[in-house]
C-alpha cells in the first residue's frame, strides 16, 4: 500500500501529458512561446548589427566641398568613408531623417584656411535620434583627427614640437569584457526563458483543475480512491514537465542564434556554449514546479475556467517584471535576490550569460527555495481539494 | 451493502439532507425517487466520499464511510451527476486511466476493459475520442470507467437522464445484469415510470427526508392508492408530477 498514491501520481501525470499533448491550441501557444523569445532576440541583435555596420561605412554628405579640396581628398582616403554632394537645405534633410549627419563647409574656409585662422566648418545632427548617434560620432572624430594633423604639421613648419600642445593624452580603456557588453543588449534573455516556463505550464495547470471542473470530470476523478496530494502533486509536477521542455527547447534555439547571425561584425562576442547551456537549465529547471503550482493554485481559487485563464494572463507579466526593469536599468546582483523565486532565477541566468556565473551555492539556494515554494504550494492545492465549495464551485 | 443511518447536511440556512435512513441491499436494485431538489444527489455525494456528512453514519459493506471514505471508494463504482468526460481521450482511454488509479494494471485491466466494451455494446467506439460522443454514448464510458474494479456497489445518479429510449434501455439491461450477479445496485431518479419499472426496493425522498420506503407494492398499499403514480404524488407532494 505503501507505494501506491507514487504510483498513482505518476498515472496522473501520464494522463494529464497525454491529454494535453493532444491539445492543438494549448501546443500552438507553447510553440509561440519558445520561438518568440529567440526570433526577437535576433531580429533586435541583426538590427544591431546592420546599424554598426552602416556605421562602419559612411557616406557624408558635405556642403561646400569647392571651398576645402584637401579636406574632401583626406576624407576619401580614410578608410569606409566616401563623400557625396550636400543636400540645399541642410538642417531639414537632417529633421526629415534624409540623413544622419550633414557637414557644412563656410565660403570663408579657404581664405581663412590659408592664413592659418580657424576655419568654420558645421556639423548639422540630431542627437535625440539615438540611431544616428555613432554616425555623429564618427564624423566628429574624423574632423577632429584632420584638425590635430594640420595643426601639428603648422607648428612642425614653424619649428615647434607637437607635443608641446598636446597636454593631456587621452586613453579609453573600456572595462566590460565583450561578453558583457552583449549582456547589456541580451538582458531579456531571461525574460523569455521565464516566461516559456509559465507559458509551457499554464496549459495543463488550468486545463486539469479549473478546466477538469467545468467540463464535470472533477468529481468522477474525486470518486476514486486516491489521496488527494497524489491527484495535486500529480497534476502539478505534469505542468512543470512540459514547462521545463519548453525552457531547454527555448534555451536550445537561443543557443544556436550565432549561427545565422554574422555577430562578430558587431564587435560582441555572444556565446551560449555547452558551459552557459547547462547554468542556464540549472538555474531555470529548478523553478518549474514552483511555477507550475503556483499556477495550478491560482487555477483552483478561480470560479471559472474563463477566470482562470484571465488570472494566467496576471500571472504571465509577475515573472516578465525582471526582465523589463533590467532593460531599462541595470540589475546589480545581491545575494538576497537568489531566495526570491523568479528573480533568483533572473539574476543566475544574467551571470551566466555574463560570463561570471554565481557561485555554486547561489544555484542550490535558489534551487531548494523554490522546491520549498513548490511543495508548500502542493499543500495549499491538497487543502482546497478538500473545500466542498471549491470542488464544486459554489 | 450500503447502509445509511441519521445522516445530515446543511448548505448555510438550506438543510439540504435531514435524518435520512435507508438500506441498500445486495443482489438487489434499490431507487431513490424524488423531486429535484429533494437532497438526492447530496446524499450520493456524501456516500462516494466528496461530501462530509455534518451528523450521521455510512456503511459500504462493513467500512465507516466517513471514518475511511477511500476504503469504502475502493468498493463504489460511481456514476456522479452531470459526470464529465476528457474529450481528447477515447473510451478505452477513459477506462484505462481509472483502472490504473484503483491500482490495477497489465494483462488484467485489458482483459476488464475488453469485458466492459463487450457489455456495454461500444467496441465499435472504443478507441474514438468522446469529444464527438453523443450523450449516450457519454454515458456509456462513464458507466464503463465507474464500473473497472468490478465494485461490489455500484452508484448511478440520475443515469438515464436525457438518453433516448435505446440508450435508456440499454442503461436498465446494464443495471439488471449488475443486480442479477450479485452487486448492490443505488440508483437516483426523479422519474417515478424508471423506478417502478427497475427497482426491487423504492425510497422516497422529498425535502432532504425519507417520507416512504418499500417496494413499490408495499408503496400502493401505505398510501391506499391502486395507481403508482397517484401514489407518488401523494408521498412526495406536488412537485413530482410538475416533472
Amino acid at each position: 500500500m505503501g507505494h501506491r498514491p507514487f504510483h498513482q501520481t505518476l498515472v496522473v501525470i501520464r494522463k494529464e501529458l497525454k491529454d494535453s499533448l493532444r491539445d492543438r491550441r494549448a501546443l500552438f501557444s507553447i510553440a509561440f512561446s519558445i520561438v518568440i523569445g529567440p526570433v526577437l532576440v535576433a531580429f533586435m541583435m541583426n538590427r544591431l548589427a546592420d546599424r554598426q555596420r552602416e556605421a562602419e561605412n559612411i557616406t557624408i554628405p558635405i556642403v561646400g566641398q569647392e571651398h576645402a579640396p584637401a579636406l574632401i581628398d583626406w576624407l576619401r582616403q580614410q578608410a569606409g568613408v566616401s563623400v557625396t554632394k550636400g543636400p540645399d537645405n541642410p538642417e531639414q534633410a537632417v529633421r526629415d531623417g534624409e540623413h544622419d549627419v550633414v557637414v557644412i563647409i563656410s565660403n570663408e574656409y579657404a581664405d581663412r584656411f590659408r592664413t592659418s585662422r580657424p576655419a568654420t566648418v558645421s556639423l548639422v545632427g540630431d542627437s535625440s535620434r539615438n540611431a544616428s548617434l555613432p554616425t555623429i560620432e564618427r564624423v566628429r572624430r574624423l574632423l577632429q583627427q584632420y584638425n590635430s594633423e594640420v595643426g601639428a604639421l603648422r607648428l612642425i613648419t614653424r619649428g615647434v614640437s607637437p607635443a608641446g600642445v598636446t597636454a593631456l593624452k587621452l586613453e579609453e580603456i573600456e572595462i566590460a569584457t565583450a561578453q558583457q557588453r552583449a549582456v547589456a543588449v541580451l538582458t531579456f534573455i531571461p525574460m523569455f526563458i521565464i516566461l516559456a516556463a509559465f507559458v509551457g505550464g499554464m496549459s495543463i495547470a488550468t486545463d486539469s483543475t479549473a478546466g477538469e471542473r467545468e467540463r464535470g470530470s472533477l468529481e468522477a476523478l474525486l470518486v476514486n480512491p486516491v489521496p488527494r496530494m497524489a491527484l495535486v502533486a500529480g497534476k502539478c509536477i505534469a505542468a512543470a514537465l512540459l514547462a521545463m521542455a519548453a525552457i531547454v527547447l527555448t534555451t536550445t534555439l537561443t543557443a544556436n542564434i550565432p549561427r545565422f547571425l554574422p555577430l562578430q561584425d558587431m564587435g560582441i562576442r555572444f556565446r551560449i556554449g555547452a558551459n552557459e547551456f547547462m547554468g542556464i537549465l540549472a538555474a531555470m529547471l529548478p523553478v518549474c514546479l514552483f511555477s507550475a503550482a503556483l499556477q495550478a493554485a491560482v487555477a483552483t481559487l478561480a470560479r471559472s475556467f474563463k477566470e482562470a485563464q484571465t488570472y494566467m494572463g496576471v500571472l504571465v507579466l509577475l515573472p516578465m517584471l525582471p526582465g523589463v526593469i533590467a532593460t531599462v536599468s541595470t540589475i546589480r546582483e545581491e545575494s538576497w535576490m537568489y531566495i526570491v523565486p523568479v528573480l533568483g532565477q533572473h539574476v543566475l541566468v544574467m551571470g551566466v550569460l555574463g560570463g561570471q556565473p554565481a557561485s555554486p551555492w547561489a544555484f542550490v539556494a535558489a534551487a531548494l527555495i523554490a522546491a520549498l515554494g513548490a511543495a508548500l504550494l502542493i499543500r495549499i492545492m491538497t487543502t482546497l481539494f478538500k473545500v466542498e465549495r471549491i470542488i464544486f464551485a459554489r | 451493502m450500503i447502509r445509511v443511518e441519521g445522516l445530515k447536511k446543511r448548505f448555510g440556512s438550506v438543510q439540504a439532507v435531514n435524518e435520512v435512513a435507508f438500506e441498500a441491499r445486495d443482489g438487489a436494485i434499490t431507487g431513490l425517487l424524488g423531486p429535484n431538489g429533494a437532497g438526492k444527489t447530496t446524499t450520493l455525494r456524501m456516500l462516494y466520499g466528496v461530501m462530509k456528512p455534518d451528523a450521521g453514519a455510512i456503511h459500504v459493506d462493513d467500512v465507516d464511510a466517513v471514518a475511511a471514505p477511500q476504503a469504502a471508494q475502493g468498493r463504489l463504482g460511481v456514476l456522479p451527476d452531470g459526470f464529465g468526460l476528457y474529450p481528447r481521450l477515447t473510451a478505452r482511454e477513459h477506462i484505462h486511466y481509472f483502472g490504473e488509479l484503483h491500482g490495477i494494471s497489465g494483462a488484467a485491466l485489458r482483459t476488464r476493459t475488453e469485458e466492459l466494451l463487450h457489455l456495454l455494446d461500444m467496441s465499435a467506439i472504443a478507441d474514438r475520442r468522446t469529444g464527438g460522443f453523443s450523450h449516450g454514448e457519454r454515458t456509456k464510458v462513464a458507466i464503463a470507467r465507474a464500473l473497472v474494479h468490478n465494485p461490489r456497489n455500484v452508484l448511478l445518479d440520475e443515469p438515464t437522464n436525457g438518453l433516448d429510449v435505446m440508450s435508456t434501455r440499454a442503461v436498465r439491461t446494464i443495471v439488471r445484469r449488475l443486480r442479477d450477479s450479485g452487486h448492490c445496485v443505488l440508483f437516483s431518479s426523479h422519474v417515478m415510470q424508471e423506478v417502478s419499472a427497475l427497482c426491487d426496493a423504492i425510497v422516497v425522498v422529498a425535502r432532504g427526508q425519507v417520507v416512504a420506503r418499500g417496494t413499490p407494492d408495499e408503496l400502493r398499499v401505505q398510501t391506499g392508492r391502486e395507481n403508482l403514480e397517484d401514489a407518488f404524488v401523494a408521498l412526495a407532494g406536488a412537485e413530482l408530477i410538475e416533472e
